[in-house]
């Protein structure tokens, strides 16, 4: 679960972490009028709006935003006004978006602040040894955001520390920061900085916690010139005042759809449609799929769901995408229940039809109930006892099919 | 001998009265699981599916015997109910329940790394020993007594492979499921060791998951020590179809070690046989014979 930076910054604000100042615009115009209150003379730092790291690597498609990023350093109102003119209604695309991009329908518009010195810095979990750890390392302006590059060709210069379940910084740990950043920081402000971003970190339940850079200014100021906060979405419910500040308009209308319900949905090429109980499984199908030439145009996760209504929906996502030419559901396992799915299959069907191939494979709680559910309602369909053979059998129908 | 679960291990069951433990351990009986008690709070002294029920691990552990404990308490409460049996010093716990948040087990792991409890799960269909036991969902027909010992992050795909393996004339020692969470109780490691002292597992077939550096842990732990028994790691591809990066950190943390690819070439250089799907598995399981 993620939020834009300018939310990211809010909650940054509420939490003392100190960022520029800066207000959201819908329309150039819009940008022009709120760079004024952010800043009196500039210049202004104008910043497409969307969930995704290397914006200003990125790249827009409609080609009038030139060859520049998302974040664009703007000397005057109207530079202002033009860059916000660029970005907004196109499509940014970087490498966390897929060729397709996504589309910025929001700007943020902030004062630019001069630093001296930029650092990459984040707090993130180590699933492995289930500890947060603090990640620091130093950002030329050469290889600006290109972090990923210096963790495989020179780890090294990137520190990693280990705070457990620390909720406060050490002296020692505080001391091996500084001699890594090397240069003159002052430590009441660098140490109030590292425990307010812990705090916030633990306090909202965040998983990751990303500032990508801290500028470091001339007179020692630290500040966060971005913020990438990502929640936990199994606690939630510890923090109502947070999913309000998620926006769906980034999520394709199933995959949005499918998450409500608890499933996971998501679009590849064309071709198929899997409907699987599991994300390896889901890999695994798709992967034999592709080695008999079956290509998938999406899949559907149904987790370990068992609630009838809820399955026959997320069944309708799959039936109901008409880039889909056949529909293969593959049900193995213990939590999941067979005879649930089937009844999902029939009520979709005979709601909408069934006009194209779908092959079924249960294995699993209630199996034989399943087939017989399915045998029993005279759908055009059929049931087979392994993957490779269910498979097979849709590779044929599709082909008699068209 | 199996590792973990067998016939005589004396289980109880926290959040016993649930519709879905209930499903689960009227199953798990009916195969031949000791299970001897329920725990549901401000429920002592009633009795549930024939089982004796307690307010508290420690009084249904003390009165039966039990010493492993099966999870399906709700996520909100899994917390508690976890620490409540590594506290009641139990050997094994086993968790189904899914969607604890990632700070809880957080917690959950600091207690257990006092403790000698070993924790499996969450969000793990469970271990099962063939023909014996078994602690979890498993569907109880199709797996047969054997001796390939399986450890997986990926429930589905444990069924796939078991079935697939099956048809090849083998059968599982004991399968454990990890869990096809972010943060374990247990990792591939500590279930390696068990299996490679079992004399019941002649092989160890490994199923990958994704997100975190369990798999390439392996490598280090498997090259550096002189007995092995042969272990299969199934590792697929296209992880990325399935996670929605945003951060960067998370690739750091996998030392820039994002492919699968990557994963693989680190695996096969400490001795581990890698394939990337089921029936590149089978071909390679064939050669054992």
């Amino acid at each position: 679960m993620n939020i834009h930076e300018y939310q990211a910054k809010k909650i940054f604000k509420q939490f003392g972490i100190n960022v520029p100042k800066g207000l959201i615009a819908y329309t150039p115009l819009e940008a022009k009028e709120v760079a004024e209150k952010v800043s009196e003379f500039g210049p202004w730092v104008v910043k497409a709006q969307i969930q995704s790291s290397s914006r200003d690597a990125g790249r827009f498609s409609d080609k009038r935003a030139g060859k520049k990023g998302g974040i664009r350093l703007s000397k005057s109102l109207d530079e202002v006004f033009d860059n916000a003119d660029d970005m907004l209604e196109n499509l940014l695309v970087t490498n966390q978006t897929g060729a397709k991009g996504r589309l910025v329908s929001r700007v943020y518009v902030e004062e630019f602040i001069k630093t001296t010195k930029k650092f990459y810095l984040s707090l993130v979990i180590d699933w492995t040894v289930a500890s947060t750890v603090l990640l620091v390392a130093p950002i030329s302006d050469k290889d600006d955001e290109n972090i990923i590059q210096i963790a495989s060709d020179n780890p090294e210069r990137i520190l990693k520390v280990n705070l457990g379940l620390q909720k406060k910084i050490n002296s020692e740990q505080l001391q091996q920061i500084i001699s890594f950043m090397n240069m003159p920081v002052e430590v009441s402000i660098l140490k109030s900085f590292l425990n307010k971003m812990l705090n916030l970190f633990y306090t909202c339940d965040v998983t990751l916690l990303e500032i990508n850079p801290i500028g470091i200014a001339k007179n020692g100021n630290i500040w966060a010139l971005d913020a990438k906060i990502v929640f936990d979405e199994n606690a939630l419910y510890r923090h109502p005042e947070i999913p309000p500040l998620f926006d769906d308009s980034e999520i394709e209308e199933r995959e949005l759809i499918a998450s409500k319900f608890g499933f996971q949905y998501r679009e590849l090429e064309s071709g198929m449609g899997i409907i699987v109980n599991g994300d390896g499984l889901a890999l695994s199908t798709i992967n034999q799929a592709k080695q008999i030439g079956l290509d998938t145009a999406c899949f559907l996760n149904l987790k370990g769901g068992v609630d009838r209504d809820k399955i026959a929906a997320g069944i309708k996502l799959i039936m109901t995408n008409p880039g889909v030419d056949g529909i293969f559901i593959n049900i193995l396992g213990g939590f999941s229940r067979c005879d649930l799915i089937a009844d999902g299959i029939i009520t979709v069907a005979n709601d909408l039809g069934l006009n194209i191939p779908l092959v079924a494979r249960f294995e699993g709680t209630n199996k034989d109930e399943a087939t017989a559910i399915l045998q029993k309602s005279g759908l055009p369909l059929a049931i087979a006892s392994n993957t490779e053979k269910g498979l097979l059998l849709l590779k044929n129908a599709i082909a008699e099919d068209i | 001998m199996s590792i973990l679960v067998d016939k005589n291990t004396k289980i109880l069951v926290q959040g016993i009265t649930g519709a879905q433990a209930s499903f689960h351990v009227q199953r798990a009986l009916k195969y031949g699981s000791k299970i001897v008690a329920g725990v549901a709070p401000n429920k002592n002294d009633k009795t549930y599916l024939g089982l004796p029920l307690f307010g508290s691990v420690n009084e249904a552990a003390e009165k039966t015997g039990a010493t492993a404990s099966i999870v399906f308490v709700p996520a909100k409460y899994a917390k508690s109910a976890i620490i409540e049996a590594i506290h009641a010093h139990l050997s094994l716990v086993v968790v189904i329940t899914s969607g604890i948040p990632v700070r809880d087990m957080m917690e959950i792991r600091e207690e257990l790394s006092k403790s000698s409890t070993i924790l499996v799960g969450p969000n793990t269909p469970g271990i099962i020993t063939p023909q014996e036991a078994y602690m979890g969902i498993f569907p109880s027909d199709f797996h047969q007594k054997g001796k390939i010992g399986i450890i997986s992050r990926s429930s589905t795909l444990t069924y796939e492979v078991v079935l697939e393996i099956n048809q090849l004339g083998f059968g599982e020692s004991t399968i454990v499921g990890l869990g096809d969470d972010l943060i374990l109780g247990s990792n591939f490691i500590e279930m390696i060791k068990l299996f490679n002292s079992d004399t019941d597992t002649d092989a160890v077939i490994l199923i990958g998951g994704i997100g975190g550096n369990y798999e390439l842990e392996i490598a280090d732990y498997y090259s550096a020590i002189d007995f092995k028994k042969p272990i299969f790691a199934l590792i697929q591809d296209d992880f990325s179809l399935l996670s929605q990066n945003v951060g960067l950190a998370s690739d750091i943390m996998c030392r820039g070690i994002s492919s699968s690819e990557d994963k693989r070439k680190i695996l096969e250089k400490a001795g581990i046989c890698v394939v990337d799907t089921i029936s590149s598995l089978k071909e390679k399981l064939a050669e054992l014979c």
